[in-house]
């Protein structure tokens, strides 16, 4: 029971690495996103074209590959190219995460803009405010507010996505409980993992539920 | 050299604040606008009226910016939409004025709509002051005091904190003529502003579009109320099927005009 009381502060370690892939990928996955969904309404072709391309192979090919295809890919590239680019495991996870988090981000605020109606446009066109403004002050403020539940959704699966960093064998919470759970021959990691997992995701249920009463102020 | 100054002066008076020439406007074969042409002058209230689909709201979306016209002209203020004569007579797309003047023009042209839009996240009188603050460069606490003034004379004061779904129909469309007055407009244009709201609400938009008309704001306003049309204009405009089939005063487009198409759609009306 004494060894097992080390369990706590050794996953510990493993889930702040967790939460780091997690806030980093938020953090680089929701603007790219956006921007993404921007471009991807554009009324060019050469613009909407490749971004479409871009989203439905990023949602079409399991994130697992994405993550091994850019850790190892570098490495190709080096050999063919001659070049000398190293990309490391802990970023490579953090860049396949966001580009692809990114994609699915970026169908929810495509979704949400779309759902705006053309007369919030046209009052903001009356009004003489330029499109940034009517972007920034008019639509953006309700686009957030409709995108909060999907975008809760996206965000809670992260949380039990980042255990697919360990196929690179960056040391998450989840690849620490296995390694745990083979020292002590016992299931009892596993189940401590997931509570962590578990705890994590309710308080972002609560988050996002207050985050919705709070835009509750206007329908 | 004063008395040259003082013949321009008068010559500017003179000059509609509105004049729109020879309109045309289509959506791919359907001829929306076929030939408009009328004029308004500075503190005249101008009543359109017209069955379903005779082309009133897109006369007013092709005056305001929200459509481009495909031929004619259009001077608001007397600064001209398009390139006069960029058309050659109808035989190529207008060429529109340089983007400061379309924004000049947009800045003189305030336009009321059928739902409203407000915007929903903004209280009422935020919603009132984010273009003065934002366009015009007005300072908050003149933009705040403006609001406030025009909700007072919308007879909605109090309301300046409530969020636009907690008002009825009506009480919002007084937020956004106050929304489109604060911008200190040279014609308010109104889109059915009655239509979205049941027949109790009317007439208190009505008795405000009426208190406008006596403090001499220049309007034109797309209706279906044909008493509020009769009363309240200087000028009526009966548009049908994309052409403008009467036009005059109130009494010789209600009571002295014998064109058929007029008298059955006056009388569709009376009926109901």
């Amino acid at each position: 029971m004494s060894d097992l009381s080390n369990l706590i502060p050794i996953l510990w370690g493993g889930f702040q690495t967790t939460l780091a892939i997690f806030g980093l990928t938020l953090l680089f996955s929701i603007p790219l996103g956006l921007i993404i969904a921007v471009l991807k309404m554009s009324k060019y072709r050469i613009v909407r074209y490749p971004v479409s391309f871009y989203i439905s192979v990023m949602r079409g090919t399991p994130l697992l590959l994405q993550i091994v295809a850019i850790y190892f890919g570098s490495y190709y590239l080096n050999e063919s190219l001659g070049t000398d680019i190293i990309v490391d495991r802990f970023p490579a996870v953090i860049i396949a995460f966001s580009i692809n988090y990114a994609a699915y981000f970026a169908e929810i605020f495509r979704g949400g803009i779309q759902s705006i109606g053309k007369g919030q446009y046209e009052a903001a066109t009356m009004l003489g405010l330029t499109k940034t403004q009517t972007f920034f002050r008019i639509i953006l403020p309700q686009v957030v507010k409709r995108v909060v539940p999907a975008s809760a959704n996206e965000v809670i699966t992260l949380v039990k996505d980042t255990s697919l960093a360990q196929v690179i064998a960056v040391t998450e919470l989840f690849a620490l409980a296995k390694k745990q759970q083979a020292v002590y021959a016992s299931i009892y990691p596993l189940f401590v993992a997931g509570i962590f997992y578990y705890v994590a995701n309710l308080v972002l249920s609560c988050l996002f539920s207050y985050i919705e009463r709070k835009l509750d102020y206007y329908k | 050299m004063s008395v040259d100054k003082n013949m321009v002066d008068t010559n500017k008076d003179s000059l509609p604040i509105l004049k729109v020439s020879h309109l045309k406007k289509s959506f791919g074969d359907n001829h929306v606008l076929k030939d408009i042409s009328f004029d308004l002058n500075e503190g005249e209230v101008l009543s359109i009226i017209g069955p379903s689909g005779s082309g009133k709201s897109t006369l007013l979306r092709c005056i305001t910016q929200l459509e481009t016209l495909d031929a004619g002209e259009v001077n608001v203020d007397g600064k001209d939409l398009v390139i006069p004569g960029s058309d050659m007579n109808g035989t190529r797309p207008v060429k529109y004025a340089p983007a400061k003047v379309l924004r000049s023009i947009r800045l003189s042209t305030g336009l009321v709509f059928q739902n409203f839009n407000l915007f929903p996240h903004l209280t009422v009188l935020q919603n009132i002051t984010l273009a003065p603050v934002r366009v015009l460069g007005d300072s908050r606490e003149e933009a705040r005091a403006m609001g406030r003034f025009l909700l007072k004379r919308m007879g909605l004061e109090g309301k300046e904190k409530a969020y636009p779904c907690e008002l009825s129909g009506g009480q919002q469309q007084r937020v956004s003529i106050a929304r489109a007055l604060a911008m200190n407009p040279r014609i308010l244009f109104f889109d059915e502003p009655t239509s979205a709201l049941d027949p109790e609400l009317t007439g208190e938009i009505l008795k405000v579009i009426k208190d406008l008309a006596a403090d001499k704001m220049t309007m034109v306003i797309v209706t279906h109320e044909m008493a509020f049309a009769r009363d309240v204009a200087d000028k009526v405009i009966f548009m049908d099927k994309g052409v403008i089939v009467e036009q005059g005063t109130p009494d010789f487009v209600f009571n002295q005009s014998g064109n058929e198409r007029l008298s059955s759609f006056l009388s569709r009306f009376a009926q109901h």
